[in-house]
């Protein structure tokens, strides 16, 4: 009998802190200033009509466009941060997504809890070759994965790789279910 | 088991007739249910009323229920389609509708009475299916025999129709013994001194609604006027202190007695059953509800005590089972409440639950940053604004300084307990989280329950080493926040560890 059951040493587990995370690919941010210059030309829009209509306003339109103007560096600043701070990981086991400026959050999700993969294709993400993967798990909607930003054809072998995963694990599950 | 009854299920039937009286006080609940507003303002109004017109009125609102209910009565038929295999239920008086189960996806059937089916004598049967959010099927009166008949042969049929499902047997009659019977002592013990809260929420809502009816009728009415002028004077003398205590007096005596009626109705006569490994659980005084809990299903088990009820030796279990749906919607927190465990039912049903009593593992503190941001909201602030408005626009308000050191001590307390009680504990097999200043909840999750870990850290709590940790399961999450973020890394590693090496399936 090769039966054993030694301690497991907290400490020598492996550290989900020390893993080393991957970016999201860089074209990515094209796509974040893109959307943030899409935003910025419907508030500029929005102010031509509102100034159009308001002549009371019309007096200080400088004012309103450096607003918008500088709401605009804002979001393209802090878009930029959010940026680099996002990034993933797949271990052997589980996956990893870390994101947040203001509060730094990793997702951590086993691979045995994953429910099902979807592949997202935003319309400007297609342009550039781009696809983002959600992974859901029985958990609900917080606790899904959403990585943006990743190649198709990466995306594509992710899906197969938790797909596979998943499978062998649901043969499992169906029979202790039943 | 097979018994074969005399009954033939296969023609279409109705219910027993003296069931008219069930429909008809179902159809009166409702009514009542929906205009209890009205009711109250025409209670205050009584006097002023004809009473010749209100007694027509009473007597043509039970003529048209009882009408509603004997045609109710005559369009409700069930009956056993042995061709596919269903069971198939005509209802509705205008909208009719035809509700067919197949028989293979019965997961139980439950027979229950409430009160009203009790006093005359029928029964009713629930017929709850697999994978469907929708109600599930009732017959709402049925004699004895016939319900136990038509059971066995639903379950028989089941069987037969499905190979490898097996259908829970669930034969819950009065001769069982239940496993655990909650006593109305301890009901009524757990109504006064549970869910202050809640009912202050109701009682302010009951307040708001009945006013908003009276100014309406003020409205057409001149009588109303003089009562206007009443309620403003009144709330004028009530600004005094000592007509405040006395509103306290009265507003925290109506919180008990709504209380101890919402418990009492709620959960009269709560029994439990055990059944093939899982639990059946009945109560409710107007309409008996039924649930079933399967120990591999449960994620979460919450115990909530006070100070009070601890003396008294009861205290609450709240279960958070997945369903067994694969529909994220229904996945969401379907809480069951156990109300009025003592010391002795609680250890029984943990043993059901987890095969022992779980065990409290290292203890897991919050860094005093945890108080900061609610004393900020709750003290600084209040304070401020009000010693603000004082100097600044109107001195008024030093009148009722008095309240403020009130305030002050209540809040203090309420912050310091909710702290002190602020607890992780974690071992090998159980993750337990305290929390709560004067309700203490006891929040049980076993490790391989959980689905996602996230981790969080605010960037300007990095020096002090401090973070929060949330672990999702398929009934809900549990968090801890503002601990030391050493520590809790560890923690998640381990319990990720533990996670990808189980054996055992988190449902």
């Amino acid at each position: 009998m090769n039966f054993t059951n030694e301690t497991i040493n907290i400490t020598e587990l492996p550290k989900f802190e020390e893993v080393s995370f991957l970016p999201l690919h860089k074209d990515y941010w094209k796509i974040i200033l893109i959307g943030n210059f899409i935003f910025l030309s419907m508030m500029s829009l929005g102010l031509g009509i509102f100034l159009f209509f308001n002549e009371e306003a019309r007096g200080y339109w400088y004012l309103f466009y450096a607003a918008a103007f500088l709401l605009f560096l804002l979001s393209v600043g802090f878009g930029k941060l959010s940026f680099k701070k996002r990034g993933f990981a797949f271990r052997q086991h589980d996956v990893l997504y870390k994101s947040g400026v203001i509060a730094e959050t990793t997702t951590i999700i086993p691979y045995s809890r994953v429910q099902h993969v979807a592949l997202h294709e935003g319309f400007i993400a297609r342009q550039f070759g781009l696809t983002s993967i959600q992974i859901f798990t029985a958990g609900g909607g917080d606790s899904d994965i959403e990585i943006p930003g990743i190649e198709k054809d990466k995306a594509q072998n992710i899906k197969q790789l938790l797909m596979s995963k998943l499978t062998s694990d649901m043969t499992n599950t169906d029979v202790e279910n039943e | 088991m097979l018994r074969m009854s005399s009954s033939d299920f296969t023609l279409p039937q109705r219910q027993s007739l003296i069931g008219v009286l069930v429909m008809f006080a179902d159809t009166l609940r409702k009514i009542v249910r929906g205009l209890w507003p009205l009711l109250v303002v025409w209670l205050f109004k009584f006097n002023e009323m004809n009473k010749l017109y209100l007694g027509l009125g009473v007597i043509g609102v039970v003529l048209v229920v009882g009408i509603i209910a004997y045609l109710q009565y005559l369009n409700f038929t069930f009956h056993i389609d042995e061709e596919n295999d269903e069971f198939i239920i005509h209802e509705g008086v205008l909208n009719k509708s035809k509700i067919a189960i197949q028989l293979h996806k019965i997961q139980q059937v439950n027979i229950n009475q409430s009160l009203i089916q009790k006093v005359i004598g029928v029964h009713a049967l629930d017929i709850d299916t697999a994978g469907s959010s929708k109600k599930e099927v009732s017959i709402r009166a049925i004699s004895h025999d016939l319900a136990i008949a038509l059971k066995d042969k639903l379950l028989a049929e089941s069987r037969k129709a499905s190979q490898h499902e097996q259908p829970l047997d669930v034969t819950q009659t009065e001769t069982e013994k239940p496993f655990i019977a909650i006593s109305f002592l301890s009901l009524v013990k757990i109504g006064i001194t549970s869910n202050y809260v809640r009912s202050f929420g109701l009682l302010l809502a009951f307040f708001f609604t009945v006013f908003e009816n009276i100014q309406n009728l003020a409205q057409n009415s001149h009588t109303m006027d003089k009562v206007d002028a009443e309620i403003e004077n009144y709330i004028n003398q009530n600004m005094a202190l000592y007509s405040a205590m006395i509103l306290i007096a009265v507003v925290f005596f109506l919180i008990l007695t709504i209380n101890l009626f919402r418990t009492v109705i709620r959960y009269f006569d709560f029994k439990m059953t055990k059944q093939n490994n899982s639990l059946l659980l009945s109560y409710g005084l107007l309409t008996t509800k039924s649930t079933i809990i399967k120990p591999n299903k449960v994620q979460i088990v919450a115990l909530s005590q006070n100070w009070l009820q601890k003396k008294m030796d009861v205290l609450n279990f709240k279960i958070k089972q997945a369903s067994g749906s694969e529909s994220e919607k229904e996945n969401k927190k379907s809480a069951i409440e156990i109300p009025g465990c003592d010391e002795v039912e609680k250890e029984a049903i943990l043993k059901l639950l987890f095969g022992q009593i779980p065990e409290k593992g290292v203890k897991l503190k919050p860094n005093f940053r945890k108080l900061l941001f609610p004393s900020f909201f709750l003290i600084i602030l209040p304070v401020s604004i009000v010693f603000g408005y004082g100097f600044t626009t109107d001195d008024k308000v030093f009148d009722y300084i008095l309240i403020l050191p009130f305030y002050l001590v209540f809040v203090g307390l309420l912050l310091y307990f909710g702290f002190r009680n602020y607890r992780l504990f974690v071992n090998q097999q159980y993750i337990i989280r305290q929390s709560g200043a004067w309700d203490i909840d006891n929040e049980i999750i076993e490790p391989h329950k959980i689905q996602a870990i996230k981790v969080s850290q605010f960037f300007w709590h990095k020096r002090a080493n401090v973070g929060s940790v949330t672990i999702t399961t398929a009934g809900g999450d549990l968090s801890f926040h503002l601990g030391n973020y050493t520590k809790i890394k560890e923690l998640v590693n381990m319990w990720l560890y533990q996670v990808e090496t189980t054996k055992k399936n988190w449902m």
